[in-house]
């Protein structure tokens, strides 16, 4: 199992002050597949992602992306390994326009990049917007703006936090069809969302997350009848 | 749009370089410091537009370069050009220097840092008496004609103009951005963030230190007070600020416009000038906080690269 999986995590625990955010968690992901992070507020999914993509050190544990280890790298090193992310509170360059904002984070040749960037501002339907800055769109086109923005950078494994909080029903229904467009193309997902239809929805396994630790993890119906994480979510 | 815009350039260019043999030396003299201003202001765009990490410590490089020079000329014999161009070399190594551990320092830390490092330098420069002449600096023999002076600063302020031109239209000058927007996104997005930062940094040194290289030339004497002055960085900034940060015309705008004002009002207000001075600076600050520049850039819909 351990060879097959693109993304690993043993053991890893991460403590801010006297909180322990992560404890003693250890998850592996397959390759190709859609997954889900849950839990309850401040049970650690985004401290959990955080971890993986470099923005905070591991205090315990180890984590190996394609069969290496990745803790201790920089973030700028684990993304061009091939892991990207959204963050849950937008984070576009404000004072770039929409075109900019994808071109930046791209590599490679310059023309190539371009092309990519326009086709991917028309499949978010902001082509037209390409040229206004990207602190000037509403909210739900600045997440979809970021959506594309990680997959300029043609990532593998793509960490997606909360990706449809604050976006209207017709344009969820675009993005969930991305989602599955990208398990198409052979990526990796991994989704944190509150939203529990649409995480059930898509992901092919579950994880769950209580107090730092993972205490459960399953297909979706399988979780939706676990009794932990009832009574995680709504207490005994 | 664009041969026009060619058009006027080249034709300012070509005033500017056939100006000093028609007007007075008066005017040869302001056009001077108008081209260190340029230089200056257009150096910490660099850093401080572009990547967002305010510099309050940049005349540090522009001293360096000063007092580089003048030893070069005094104790090593060195003709003042190559002198003055060599001030870019130990303006960038005390960059490098302090750009390595500073850098990781974000927002006011990275301000009060560079403030420091001033101090620093210029104590520095006081104790080494044997090498810096200590509190009473370095004289130099005075220059004979102020043309070579006008060329060669003239030439700096075309170097950072068009440096930044060619880095706001590359995809280096886009990544510097992506830092002052949100570095964590950038360094999440797998931009290195850290290393486009010291190369900005190094870049934004370079500029003052030869700037300083001939300013020593130019003055015949410095001495460490007048050459590491905090209102020396605070003028750059705010030539900068008034014209556009992050943009190419705006450290020259900004430069030429503040230049011309504080002559203008210093001439005819000797006593309350600074009060004048320090009331439009509060008005711009105020009123558009993203300089002339800015203003045009989002009203007429302007491309980033002027």
């Amino acid at each position: 199992m351990s060879n097959q999986s693109i993304l690993e995590i043993r053991h890893v625990t991460k403590h801010f002050g006297g909180v322990t955010a992560v404890n003693d968690c250890s998850l592996a992901l397959e390759p190709g597949r859609i997954f889900g992070l849950i839990g309850p507020n401040g049970s650690g999914k985004t401290t959990l992602f955080n971890l993986l993509n470099g923005i905070e050190p591991c205090d315990a544990g180890e984590i190996r992306f394609k069969g290496e280890r990745i803790d201790g790298l920089p973030p700028h090193q684990i993304a061009r390994r091939g892991m990207g992310r959204t963050f849950q509170i937008i984070r576009v360059f404000p004072e770039m326009n929409a075109l900019e904002n994808l071109l930046v984070v791209a590599r490679g040749d310059w023309d190539a990049a371009s092309r990519r960037a326009l086709d991917l501002l028309a499949f978010v339907k902001l082509d037209r917007l390409k040229r206004e800055y990207a602190g000037n769109l509403s909210y739900g086109q600045q997440k979809l703006l970021e959506f594309v923005r990680v997959l300029m950078t043609d990532p593998e494994l793509i960490l997606l936090d909360e990706p449809a909080a604050g976006i209207n029903r017709t344009l969820l229904n675009d993005l969930l069809e991305a989602i599955r467009d990208l398990r198409a193309q052979g990526k990796t997902v991994f989704i944190v969302e509150h939203d529990m239809k649409v995480v059930m929805e898509l992901s092919e396994k579950v994880f769950v997350l209580d107090h730092g630790e993972k205490i459960a993890e399953g297909p979706p119906g399988v979780i939706q009848a676990d009794e932990r994480v009832i009574e995680a979510y709504f207490g005994r | 749009m664009k041969p026009l815009a060619w058009g006027i350039g080249l034709g300012i260019l070509a005033g500017l370089a056939i100006m000093p043999f028609f007007v007075t030396s008066y005017i040869v003299t302001f056009t001077i410091q108008i081209f260190m201003w340029i230089a200056l202001a257009g150096s910490w765009n660099l850093i401080s537009g572009f990547t967002g990490y305010v510099s309050f410590g940049h005349v540090a490089f522009f001293g360096t370069g000063a007092y580089t020079a003048a030893i070069l000329i005094l104790k090593a014999g060195w003709p003042w050009f190559p002198a003055g161009l060599a001030g870019s070399v130990t303006a960038a190594a005390l960059a490098l220097i302090i750009g390595y551990p500073c850098l990781r320092l974000r927002g006011p830390y990275f301000a009060i840092a560079m403030l420091g490092l001033n101090e620093v330098v210029r104590a520095l420069v006081s104790y080494f008496e044997d090498l810096t002449g200590g509190g009473s600096g370095i004289s130099l023999p005075p220059i004979l004609s102020l043309q070579p002076v006008y060329y060669a600063m003239g030439g700096v302020a075309l170097a950072v103009f068009s440096l930044t031109y060619l880095i706001i239209t590359s995809r280096f000058g886009l990544r510097l951005l992506s830092i002052r927007e949100d570095e964590l996104a950038a360094e999440v997005m797998g931009i290195p963030t850290a290393r486009l930062k010291l190369y900005a940094f190094l870049l934004s040194a370079a500029g003052p230190g030869i700037a300083g290289g001939f300013y020593a030339w130019y003055a015949s004497h410095i001495e460490p007070l007048g050459t590491f002055p905090l209102l020396t960085t605070i003028t750059m900034i705010i030539m900068c600020l008034f014209g556009g940060k992050g943009t190419v015309l705006g450290p020259v705008v900004g430069a030429s416009l503040l230049s011309i004002f504080q002559e203008l009002v210093w001439a005819r207000f000797l006593f309350v000038h600074q009060a004048i001075f320090g009331a439009l600076i509060v008005g711009v600050v105020l009123l558009m906080p993203k300089g002339i520049l800015g203003v045009l850039q989002e009203r007429y819909r302007l491309p980033r690269t002027i």
